[in-house]
């Protein structure tokens, strides 16, 4: 890539930036009607919108982040972007992929949370544009953001040509290898359970199981810590409301995991645990389940293709094995979860394979 | 008493009541058995006390999420014991779960005779053929299972026939016309009680092969069609299959009877259609209305709180069957039902969260795990 070329697709980036920042000041007229549009399309309370603005929306990425998106992304003629619901902040990064590509950006917004893209092009008009269906031609690059089940739909529809960059279905995960000291457990835990709340959990970095590379004891310790951590959060953050289809599976799950393991109220989540080292998959609306197990690396083989993210507290050897189980999820520290690099797509799993 | 012995004495009871002994109640015996798998199952000793259940009535009893059975297992005895072990086949995509039993005996008594009271219609002869592959061995499909059953007793016949190949009507090319036209013509020949057991995919995939043709069949057949389509063929509505079915085979609607049953349970539930079967004659109901045995009971429950909900409103099925004695005496499913005369209608299954954006949905975390 030229030097030019790569300060042209760097300058299309710095208006949206721009835009994000200018979200940030909850005081600003944009600032509090950005909180307001939010709050209804996400269903956050008015804490979570607030919690998931200040940690995630990257509103100063570095110049060396800058440069790896930038670098990471193929130029193309046109940028199609289908953005998908639930992590709204998700929508900057998305776009920005879009710009680092092309100075032809289509954004297609989620019917169900159509705000933030339409925040940011009003804090930056004219730098993309956004259009209630794309149509995406032979030569130009798609990116797509979603479950599975919407993507491949999509796929079916793309003429021939058109090059498909999917992000699909995944979830997040957090390790703890070996007994830490108490007071390092709580902090551990109290950051876990920030990276669970944000977003109440919809997204596909959200933490959804914790295994512990230990006996059932210390994971019944882990829970039940855990629990009294997002109790504790949820006074703060308050969650959001729940579909009728989320409440009812919240009810089977927490009737299918007290079958195997006991089931801690964690305000007004759950934290699960078991003997076993069984999965349960907890849905999203802050419930987590703690799996104890003394091989992290096999207990999540069958799973290892959904594993987008993982938090990690351990030693390097441990690691260094589950980032070869992993190829393509983020590792990071616990409370990290939900502000990876502005390197690229959150999702990095395709690019693994 | 010993834990076998326990549950021993509560087979005994359970096929005794379905026998029409009247020393025992659902309730009482419901009760019983609940009672047994809290101080047997710790699994559902827990569940019991998360819900605060008092076990003192047939509603308080908590349904095992049929979720469950995909995940781990459930049962109150140990795999040692098991004589036969069920593979559910899932949802589309969904991964599989186990169903273990430590005797069949139950199974088979219950299964036998309500089968054959909503799918007898006379004395005679009889022939018995399935739309399904072959039975496994050991057995893992509890509908192969039933369906073998079926044969061996409806045409009192020795253990074992079930095996002839010719019984089995579909294969890896798909639906086996020409041999399932040949038993139509067995039958008719021999003036036999036709009797085609079904999945409605492979009803479908029969249709598709006859592709408008009908079957010389006797009129005294009976097709059972149960089950979903599970992504295995086109999708027709019920009230369509049953038209087509009953075309193709030119008998009346009345004669295509829908069974409905569950991996995770031992007993069925059936229309009570069919002209001069037992079940129909004692237990009429509008066909769509599924009639549940006498040692059954459907409770139509709210999704979120799994109260039972007001008569007549739809709810989610939760299921309290006797056979269960050493799985889950109540089995809460996710499929829509509402209680009407004389049964209830099945109203497809209640739709999961919905994936929404890139989460991972309990749906495909099933697809991508199974024991």
């Amino acid at each position: 890539m030229s030097n030019s070329e790569y300060a042209a697709r760097r300058r299309r980036l710095e208006p949206l930036f721009e835009s994000a920042r200018s979200l940030l000041d909850p005081g600003s007229e944009r600032g509090k009607s950005a909180r307001q549009r939010l709050q209804v399309s996400s269903g956050l309370s008015p804490e979570g919108v607030e919690f998931a603005l200040q940690r995630c929306l990257e509103s100063a990425p570095s110049e060396a982040e800058t440069e790896a998106l930038i670098r990471a992304t193929p130029q193309a003629r046109r940028a199609h972007v289908l953005l998908s619901a639930n992590v709204f902040v998700a929508a900057h990064r998305a776009i920005a992929i879009g710009l680092a590509a092309s100075e032809h950006v289509q954004v297609r917004a989620s019917r169900r949370e159509p705000e933030m893209a339409e925040l940011l092009l009003e804090g930056a008009p004219g730098a993309f544009t956004l259009v209630s269906e794309l149509s995406p031609q032979p030569g130009d690059h798609l990116w797509a953001y979603g479950s599975d089940e919407t993507l491949n739909a999509v796929k079916q529809t793309l003429p021939l040509g058109v090059v498909f960059h999917r992000h699909g279905s995944g979830f997040g995960i957090a390790v703890i290898g070996g007994q830490p000291p108490s007071d390092t457990l709580s902090a551990l835990l109290a950051a876990l359970a920030e990276d669970i709340a944000l977003f109440d959990q919809r997204g596909c970095l959200s933490p959804r199981v914790l295994l512990v590379d230990s006996g059932p004891e210390l994971a019944h310790e882990v829970a039940l810590e855990l629990a009294a951590a997002l109790t504790k959060l949820e006074q703060r953050v308050p969650r959001g409301r729940l579909d009728a289809a989320e409440a009812a599976e919240i009810t089977t799950f927490c009737d299918s995991a007290s079958y195997f393991g006991d089931v801690y109220p964690a305000g007004l989540g759950f934290v699960s645990s078991a003997e076993s080292s069984a999965w349960l998959m907890p849905p999203i609306g802050r419930n987590l389940h703690v799996l104890p197990t003394r091989n992290v690396k096999a207990s999540i083989a069958k799973l290892s293709h959904l594993v987008t993210s993982c938090a990690f507290a351990g030693d390097a050897e441990l690691r260094a094995s589950l980032e070869a189980a992993l190829p393509g999820a983020r590792f990071c520290r616990f409370g990290e979860l939900q502000s990876p690099p502005f390197d690229g797509p959150v999702d990095r799993r395709l690019l693994a394979t | 008493m010993t834990q076998n012995a326990r549950s021993d004495a509560l087979h005994l009871a359970v096929q005794h009541f379905a026998a029409g002994d009247s020393r025992h109640t659902f309730a009482g015996l419901a009760l019983e058995i609940a009672a047994f798998q809290r101080e047997f199952s710790a699994g559902f000793a827990r569940l019991v006390k998360r819900r605060g259940a008092s076990l003192t009535s047939v509603e308080a009893i908590p349904g095992v999420p049929s979720d469950a059975f995909r995940l781990a297992r459930v049962a109150v005895h140990p795999e040692a014991e098991d004589s036969v072990r069920f593979a559910t086949s899932g949802t589309t995509g969904s991964g599989h779960g186990i169903h273990a039993m430590r005797r069949t005996d139950t199974y088979r008594a219950l299964a036998l005779s309500y089968g054959k009271s909503a799918l007898l219609s006379g004395a005679g002869s009889r022939r018995v053929v399935a739309l399904a592959p072959r039975l496994d061995d050991p057995p893992t499909s509890s509908l192969g299972y039933m369906m073998a059953m079926f044969m061996v007793d409806f045409e009192r016949r020795e253990a074992g026939a079930e095996r002839a190949p010719e019984r089995w009507l579909i294969d890896e090319r798909g639906v086996n016309v020409s041999e399932l036209e040949r038993a139509c013509q067995l039958a008719w020949d021999a003036d036999e009680e036709l009797i085609v057991l079904a999945t409605s995919f492979a009803l479908v995939s029969l249709l598709d092969a006859l592709d408008g043709r009908t079957l010389r069949a006797p009129a005294r057949t009976t097709v059972m069609q149960t089950g979903g389509f599970k992504g295995k063929s086109r999708e027709i509505a019920p009230s369509e299959l049953r038209a087509s079915v009953a075309r193709s085979f030119g008998i009346s609607e009345a004669r295509v009877v829908s069974e409905y049953g569950m991996t995770e349970l031992t007993s069925q539930l059936y229309e009570a259609t069919l002209p001069g079967s037992a079940l129909a004659t004692a237990r009429p109901a509008a066909p769509g209305v599924y009639v549940e045995p006498p040692w059954l009971r459907v409770v139509p429950v709210d999704p979120v709180s799994l109260e039972a909900v007001a008569l007549g409103e739809v709810g989610i099925a939760r299921i309290v069957d006797l056979g269960n004695v050493d799985s889950a005496i109540a089995v809460q499913t996710q499929d829509s039902v509402r209680r009407v005369a004389g049964g209830v209608e099945l109203l497809g299954r209640a739709a999961g969260a919905p994936a929404r954006g890139c989460s991972l949905a309990i749906e495909e975390f099933l697809a991508a795990h199974s024991p």
